[in-house]
This record gives structure tokens, sequence and C-alpha cells, in this order.
């Protein structure tokens, strides 16, 4: 039986950081994934994220996949792909189906790094084929090239559902509607605002009823409930649809350290069945850490650092680090990972109603509530200031560790802070040069260009454009409100793709001087 | 969890629902009603539902419907899910064919 | 709610939940304690559901069919649960010819004990079995034996008995017994204390602990033993199956899936790591009862396992369960040490040991099950 240093059971963010950590401290480190390929969830994450530099902030999630796999390759870690663990038995022993067979390894050291499984939640007719889980849409999407569906509907309004929603209409489908129960949007105010703004009706305070179909789903009836989650009467909407996407949570798939013998807990904050573990990652058995999602929902970036934790944790239980070097990596990793639970999305603030910004403006209710920001609201953001000539605009009005913006823009004009969660101030003396890199660097896509004022009865409004067809220069049509209603006549008078801008393209419309603050997508002629 | 649990303390009776048709366990498929109706009949934890209707025994091994289940059996018994003990977890972790599992590869 | 009972049983696995359902239908008043949080947590639910009288030890056999003639046929219908039993034969399979000599061995003292049972050759083995390898040459054939669901007839007695008003506690671990005045009555668990004029002690191996409080020994020893179940299959039989090298056991189940159980050879020296209610599997068991299944099953090669467990047996020093009242503490039961035979004499042993608890007598004889029948060997 072959035995490692480290065995690491899942090869996407958290088992790749961990192998890395392990293998720079000179361990000899061995990675299974079931997948064909690795990285997880990050490969299907085409988006940016958010952060800071040290959390891959502005980076789509499929290349810090890419960096983090050529990162491991270089060190001599064994990445074993189709490679389905199948058991973790005692004195860490682990089988692992592989082609034809099953190999036994053994492991002085065990990082699970398992990952999450998608929630359901049931309504008659949940089981028709084309009620999907909102990741098995991305796998289908940006792993496999394939179109989930035509029509969808999107039940969950967490970060999930949002970039799933705005993911599925680059792909080409028509969302008919946002659902979530709950009477507010949970995921990023900037990842709704985008949704909202393409045209996709909010209905928060909203459930589905029964999805309605013989052999697969041909429509969906939802209708409003109360506080306590009771339907109220004659409040039904229908829509025709042939997808139902639901992004109603994750759990951990822990099974593999509950196999193992280590202590589990069933920990709703955590989402569901998780190991006890200490602030690294290390169960109640020696040896045997947990990284990632299994220990507790989170996301990618947190992911990457609890799984360099449990690297250098795994490279101190076996002498291959000091005590000293490992609670000194982990003091910096631990900064690193508090600041990404900061803002009013940290885990400790969930499901608590915040009304007010750290700074001490009313958050935007219509935000919450319907996913775009009201025109009168957006004016008290310290994002939206006013001068002549071009200058950008940041529609970010929520506390999240976010920073990128500040440092594309080098000319003086945006100003976050120390703080990672302080909103994004303009700074009307900032010299803008209509570089697009702020633009661009917004992984909320958040921040626009503006002149208000040409000077020929127009503005121009430059806006970030990740869908395909690029409109062309001269091309004419609509320009959209926040909520995604045509409201002027529109034309665009720029596109601009850089490789800088990482395939965010730049799109400028020209629109009637008085919509200068209104127009924020752009739809162009049928 | 290691609590003394009299298993013959009134739970009320068994009240049908109009969705007690609708399918939790697809694999097995188990529907809501019948996961109720085996609170009343005393299956009072995870572990006897599983055991008495097959929840959860299928291919999937309740990676899609034991929350659900959970869910179900909480109301049912009015505690929160927490206080219900977590499943069991046993090898294989994905269903394996007879001959893969059998063949072990000694020099890997 | 009262603490005491006539009959306080230790114990909710099958033959403390079929006892308390005969006690409790014969009018007397059963509470039963069980340690687990699960009713039938131990070898009740981990068993491969045989319900067979080949290859018994005569001194059981008695029992084992009995409970077929009698109570078997007609379980499903009185409990109001479908116990999936069925009563279509068992085959004990063999490859070589030292394999058909031990067949014969046991096919002779079944007989002598006016068992149906007779060998069969390659041919009618086949037309019994057609899905079997040609490798198999003979095998015992009992018509009368067969197999049944373990988990859902435990949970059936519990059921039927909690209907009829005996009282369960799950979670109530027992540590000791008491006598009073010269007869078991007090049974103290670690928060409370029962009393009851009789006191069955049915707790698999744990039985041993308890009853060294009131000073009585069975001795017996625990052997982890594994099973797998596989994905549901179209129907293939309904037999029960075991083989003369004892590779494997196990029947197709009336959902489809295979129940199959085994040994690496390995057990009784494996190692459990104590997952709370779950005793450990290893990781070289079930692939082994894999390769012994195609042998016999090629067909089934393609077959999805999607489950193992493992389970303790609780082995009996002479092979056969402890059986009865025990003279020298008036008042004291035990049914313990079923050696992996419990679950298909489970309905037989709970109205034998209801009707010895409320008439004084049995329809069986249990005399070759008494625990003081241990001596030593000179």
């Amino acid at each position: 039986m072959k035995r490692y240093d480290l065995v690491i059971v899942g090869a996407g963010p958290s088992g790749l950081s961990a192998a890395i950590e392990a293998a720079k401290r000179g361990m000899e480190v061995i990675i299974f994934d079931e997948n064909e390929k690795p990285g997880g969830q990050l490969f299907k994450q085409i988006h940016k994220f958010f952060g800071s530099k040290e959390h891959h902030a502005k980076i789509r999630g499929f290349k810090i996949g890419q960096e983090l796999l050529k990162e491991a390759n270089e060190l001599g870690v064994e990445v074993v792909l189709n490679a389905t663990v199948i058991g973790l038995y005692d004195d860490k022993e682990i089988t692992v189906k592989i082609g034809d067979g099953i190999n036994h390894y053994k492991g002085d050291a065990v990082i699970v790094a398992t990952g999450a499984a998608e929630n359901m939640v049931t309504f008659p007719g949940w089981t028709l084929p084309g009620v999907i889980g909102a990741g098995a849409a991305q796998t289908m999407m940006n792993l496999h090239g394939i179109k989930p569906g035509n029509k969808v509907l999107m039940l969950g309004s967490g970060n999930v559902g949002l970039v799933v929603s705005f993911q599925l209409m680059q792909a080409g489908c028509e969302v008919v509607a946002l659902v979530d129960a709950a009477p507010r949007v949970g995921g990023y105010g900037v990842h709704a605002a985008k949704v909202a703004r393409c045209g996709v009706p909010f209905y928060l305070s909203h459930t589905i009823k029964e999805v309605e179909g013989d052999e697969f789903v041909t429509g969906v009836t939802i209708n409003q409930v109360d506080s306590s989650f009771i339907p109220i009467p004659d409040t039904e909407k229908h829509f025709d649809v042939d997808t139902v996407c639901m992004a109603v949570g994750l759990s951990p798939m822990s099974q593999l350290l509950k196999m193992a013998g280590c202590e589990m807990e069933d920990n709703p904050k955590r989402g569901g069945q998780v190991p006890i573990i200490d602030d690294y990652g290390r169960t109640s058995v020696p040896g045997i850490i947990a990284a990632g999602d299994v220990s507790g929902i989170e996301e990618a970036s947190s992911a990457m650092i609890e799984g360099r934790m449990a690297g250098i944790c795994a490279a101190e239980y076996l002498g291959y680090c000091t005590k000293e070097e490992l609670e000194e990596n982990l003091k910096i990793l631990e900064d690193d990972l508090e600041s990404l639970r900061q803002g009013m999305f940290a885990p400790k603030n969930r499901g608590k109603l915040i009304e007010k910004t750290e700074e001490g403006i009313d958050i935007s209710t219509n935000l919450l509530e319907k996913g775009y920001i009201s025109e009168k609201e957006i004016e008290r953001y310290p994002g939206v200031t006013h001068k002549v000539g071009i200058h950008p605009v940041i529609e970010c009005t929520q506390n999240i560790p976010c920073n990128p913006c500040q440092d594309a823009c080098k000319k003086g004009c945006i100003s976050i802070g120390a703080n990672i969660t302080n909103l994004p101030i303009v700074k009307t003396e900032g010299n803008c040069i209509n570089c697009g890199m702020c633009v661009a660097s917004c992984s909320g896509q958040a921040i626009f260009l503006v002149d208000e004022d040409t000077g020929d009865g127009s503005s121009t409004v430059t806006m970030p454009y990740e869908f395909i067809p690029l409109p062309e220069v001269g091309d004419k049509g609509f320009g959209l409100n926040r909520k995604g209603e045509k409201i002027c006549e529109a034309e665009v008078v720029s596109v601009r793709a850089v490789k800088a801008f990482d395939h965010t393209n730049l799109l400028t419309i020209k629109v009637p001087k008085e919509y200068a603050m209104k127009a924020r997508f752009f739809k162009a002629l049928a | 969890m290691g609590k003394v649990i009299d298993r013959n303390i009134d739970i009320g009776p068994f009240v049908p629902a109009p969705d007690d048709d609708m399918l939790i366990c697809r694999c097995e498929e188990v529907t809501k009603g019948e996961i109720r109706k085996a609170v009343h009949d005393g299956m009072w934890t995870m572990t006897e539902i599983r055991r008495y209707l097959r929840s959860g025994m299928g291919l999937c091994q309740g990676q899609t419907c034991s929350r659900l289940v959970k869910g179900i059996v909480a109301r049912e018994l009015g505690v929160s899910p927490a206080d219900l003990e977590p499943a069991t977890a046993r090898s294989p972790m994905r269903p394996i064919e007879m001959k893969i599992f059998g063949c072990e590869e000694v020099d890997a | 709610m009262s603490n005491k009972a006539d009959v306080v049983i230790v114990g909710g696995g099958v033959i403390g939940c079929a006892t308390a359902y005969y006690l409790s239908k014969k009018g007397k008043s059963v509470i039963v304690l069980e340690g687990s949080e699960n009713i039938g947590n131990g070898g009740s639910s981990r068993n491969g559901g045989g319900v067979r009288q080949s290859g018994r030890d005569p001194r059981e056999l008695p029992l084992a069919m009995y409970g077929i003639e009698k109570l078997w046929p007609h379980l499903s219908e009185e409990l109001g649960v479908d116990c999936e039993y069925h009563k279509e034969g068992n085959l004990r399979l063999g490859k070589t010819k030292k394999h058909l000599d031990i067949l014969q061995g046991l096919t002779d003292r079944a007989v002598a004990c006016g068992l149906d049972v007779r060998m069969v050759d390659a041919k009618e083995v086949k037309e019994i079995n057609p899905f079997l390898s040609d490798e198999v040459i003979g095998a015992s054939w009992c018509p009368t034996d067969g197999h049944a669901n373990p988990m859902v007839t435990t949970l059936a007695y519990y059921r039927k008995a909690r209907m009829q008003g005996v009282r369960f506690l799950t979670g109530e671990k027992v540590i000791s017994l008491k006598k009073v005045k010269g007869r078991v009555k007090k049974v103290i668990t670690e928060n409370n204390v029962y009393e009851g004029d009789y006191v069955l002690v049915a707790a698999g191996y744990e039985s041993r602990e308890i009853l060294a409080t009131v000073g009585v020994d069975v001795p017996m020893h625990q052997e982890l033993l594994e099973c797998l179940v596989t994905e549901a299959e179209p129907h293939m039989f309904n037999q029960m199956l075991g083989t003369a090298e004892a590779d494997f056991y196990g029947h197709q189940t009336e959902h489809g899936s295979f129940v199959f159980g085994g040994s690496s050879g390995l057990e009784l020296n494996n190692k459990d790591i104590g997952v709370k209610n779950s005793p450990s599997n290893t990781s070289i068991t079930a692939p082994c009862i894999c390769r012994g299944i195609m042998k016999y099953f090629p067909s089934l090669e393609d077959a999805k396992i999607v489950r193992t467990w493992a389970g303790y047996v609780d082995t009996s020093q002479d092979g056969v369960p402890v059986l009865g009242e025990v003279d020298e503490v008036p008042g004291l039961i035990i049914a313990c040490a079923f050696t992996g035979h419990g679950f298909g004499i489970a309905p037989a042993v709970g109205e034998q040991l209801a009707m010895l608890i409320t008439d004084g007598t049995t329809a069986i004889d249990l005399s070759p099950l008494r625990y003081d029948r241990f001596k030593a060997k000179i």
C-alpha cells in the first residue's frame, strides 16, 4: 500500500491551496478528485472575484483555478483525476476507485476538502425533468457548453442565484423571474443590480407553488408568502418556462469525515452536518483536517485561505515546519480570512437586517426588495458624485470586502481607504482620463463612466458589457434603466475590448442628457 | 443526542395533508405522507425512518433527500432538525460496480 | 408515566421488541429500555435477513422450525406491516467435492432432527436458480427456509407493541440490575430506576456486563462482520443463499436489491474505531465479499454496491444462544449470544419467552440453551 505524507481529497480551491502549502514545505502530497477536471467549483466560475489582491480579486474563478493547479504541479503535487475516494478508514487509509479497480493508500495526514452539494426544496413537480440546481446549470453551461434551457425561472436570490441568473443570460437563456421566499435579496446588491438592469423581475416574498408539466417542465406558478412564509391566497403568477433553477443553499459533503470517526455536529449556521474543528480545520482525529465548504459553507475565496491553513497544519503535524512558523503563518492567514468575513454579508451578520452602511447611510430598500436602486436613492452614496466632464459613477452601496477599483484608478478619482469594506468614494478633484480600468476591474459591474453633458444635449454612459454579440459602434437601440425598462433611444459610440479589461468589454452609449444618471444598460434594436 | 426519549409521548394524530403524495426520496420513491405516517408509527429517528421506508438508501445515499426528510420528521415531532441525529456515512461514497469493488490493485 | 411494569425488557432489538409484543398481547404491562438512540440498533438491523433451519444446531433447530411453521407465515398480517417474508427455500452451495462433503454432513444432521432438507446435484441446483455459475456442482436444499427484511420486521414488532401500550424508552442505558428480597426487581439506568416482576435481558453483547451486576455470566465474544447492498436489480430469484465455504450469504430483496453478508477471515481481530451507533467497516472486507459473490453469480458483476455496513455477531462459546430463566436469580430471563442466528428465530423466541413469563412453561424445550451449560473440557 502506497503511503504519502499527505493525502488530500478534493482538488477544488481549498484542496489545491492546501497541497501548495504542504508541498512548499517538502511534503509528498497526492490529491484525488472524482471529476475529470481539477479546480472544483472554480472552473465554472466565469465571473470576477471580489476581495483584495491577496484574495485574487478581479480575477475570474477559472483563472484562479488554473493558477493554483499550475503552482501545485510545479511543486510536484500528484493530482489524480477521475479518482473517486470511496472510503476513509481507520489508520487514515483511503480507498480510491481509479479505472476499473480499487486502490488503497495511506496518508500520515489527510485533508478532506470535498466541498458541498446543492440543496433542494420541494413543491409539486419538483422531480420533473427541467427542475435543476443552479450549480448543475453552471456545470452544463460553463464546463460543457450546454444551454440548460430557453426560459428559466430562478429560485433563490443569494449570490449563487444572482450570479447564475446572469450567466444564464450570458448563455442566451431568458430569465423570466428571480424568486425568493425571503423578503429581501440575499446576495450582494451589485450582483442583483446587474441582473435587474437586464430586465429580470425580482419576486421577493414569493415561492413556487407548483411546477407544471407531464413529462418535463412546461410552466411554473409562484405565489406571495407572508412573513411566516404562508402563501397568501389569490397572489398566483404563472410563467411559461422550460427550466426551473434552484439556488437554495449548499450542504457540506462531510460523509468521509464522519466515516473516519471525526466528531460531527449539525450546525445550521455552517450549512448542515460538519466536523467539529478548531480555528484552522483540525478535526477531533489527529492528522485529519477539513478545509473549504466541507467544514462550513462559505465561498471560494475563504476556501482557499482555509486550504492554506490546513496545508500548513498538516506540515506542522508531521514536522515539516516548526510550531513558530505555523503560528506566524496562521496569524497572517487568519487576518486575511477575517478581512473577507467583514461587511454586511459577514457570517456573523447572516439573517440580520442591516439598515445602514458602516458610514451611516441608509441601505437602499429598493435594492433589497426589487434588486435595483431607485433613482432617488442612488444620489446618497459616496460613489455617486457629479462634475463636468467624464467621471466615474460607482453604484456600490453595501459594505463588502472588495477594493480593486481603488487600485485600478491611477488618477486619484476613487478612494476606499484602509478598511476594505468601506464604500468607494468618487472624488470630484480626481482627474478622470476615461481609461476604463475601474469599470473593468469591478467584479460587481457597478462602475460607469458618465459624461453628463457632452454639449449637444446628450450625455455618454460607459458600462461593462459581457454579452455576445458585442454591439458595434453606430448600433442603435435603447437605454435601459436600473430596472431594465427601455427609457430612451441610445446609440453605441464606442466599444472597447482590450486585454487589460479581461473580457469585460466597455460599451459607451450616447443618450439624451436627462438620462445620464438613469440609463445603465443597452439593448440593441431587434 | 444521548437523551432519554420516551417513545410513548403523544405527538397527536396523523393528519393527512394535500401534498402527502409528493415524492421526497426520488431514488426510493418515498413520499412525504409515508414519512409523516412513519413518524406516527413510532419512527422517531432518521435511522429508524431510513430502515422502515428505505428513504435515503438508494443510489444517491440521501445526498438529495436527507435534509428534506429531516425537516419533515422534525416538523412532525415538533423539534428542531438539528436535534435529530445525522445520517451515518458508509463506504462506498459513490455507487460502485461489484466487479470494480472486488478488484483491488495490490501494487498501488 | 409509571416506571413499574410486569416485565422490564433490557434491549430494544428484535428479541426485545418481539417479546414485548407477545407479552402485551397476553395482557402484560411491559417497559423496554434501549440504550442507543434507535430501536433495533444492533444485530437486528445489520444481519442478512435469513429465516432458516438448515445448518442450525439441533439444540436450536426446534425453535427455528417452530417459528417457520407457526409464526412467520402470518407475521406481516399480524403486525400490519409487510415484513417481506419469503419462504422459498435455502440453497447452500458447493463448488468442490470437499464442499459437498460438508453439506452432506449438515444435511444428515438436519434430517435426523426431522427437517426437510436434501442434497441436489448440479443440474437441479441450476433448475432452482438458473443464475448460478457452472462452478457450482451441488447444494443442500431446504425448501421451507427463506428470508425477510430484518429492519422492517424489528420496527414492525416495535410499532405493534407500542400500539398495544408497551412503553419504549431509547437512550436509556442500563447500568445494573438489583435483587430485592431474593428476586430480581430493579433495573437501574443512568437517570432512572425501573421495576419489574420479571426482567428480560436481551441486550446483545452488552448483556454480559449487565448480567454481571447480579453475578451471572454468559461466555461470548464479538465478531465484526460486514454486509453490503446493491442498487435495485430486476427480479432474479427468491431463495436464501449460503455456501459451504461460508464466503458469503444473502438474498435478493423484494425491492430488487441484493443483500449479501460475508467476511474477510480477519473478523476475530478486526478493529472498530467506535463511531457512535455504527461499528466500522474495514477496507478489505467488502471487496472480498464481492469476489466471493461473483464466483457464484458472475452476472451480478455490474450490480452497483450502494452501501456497506458492519455489525457485531455475539458469538457464544458453543455457537448456540443462551435463553431462559436463571435459577439463582428468580425473575431474571436471559436472551442473548445469538451467534448470528437471532433474527430468524426471533418470533419464536419472543413468543416462547412471553409464554414462559406468563404461563411458566414453553411449547419448545429451551433447556439445551440454558445459561449454566458451559463446563470445563476435562
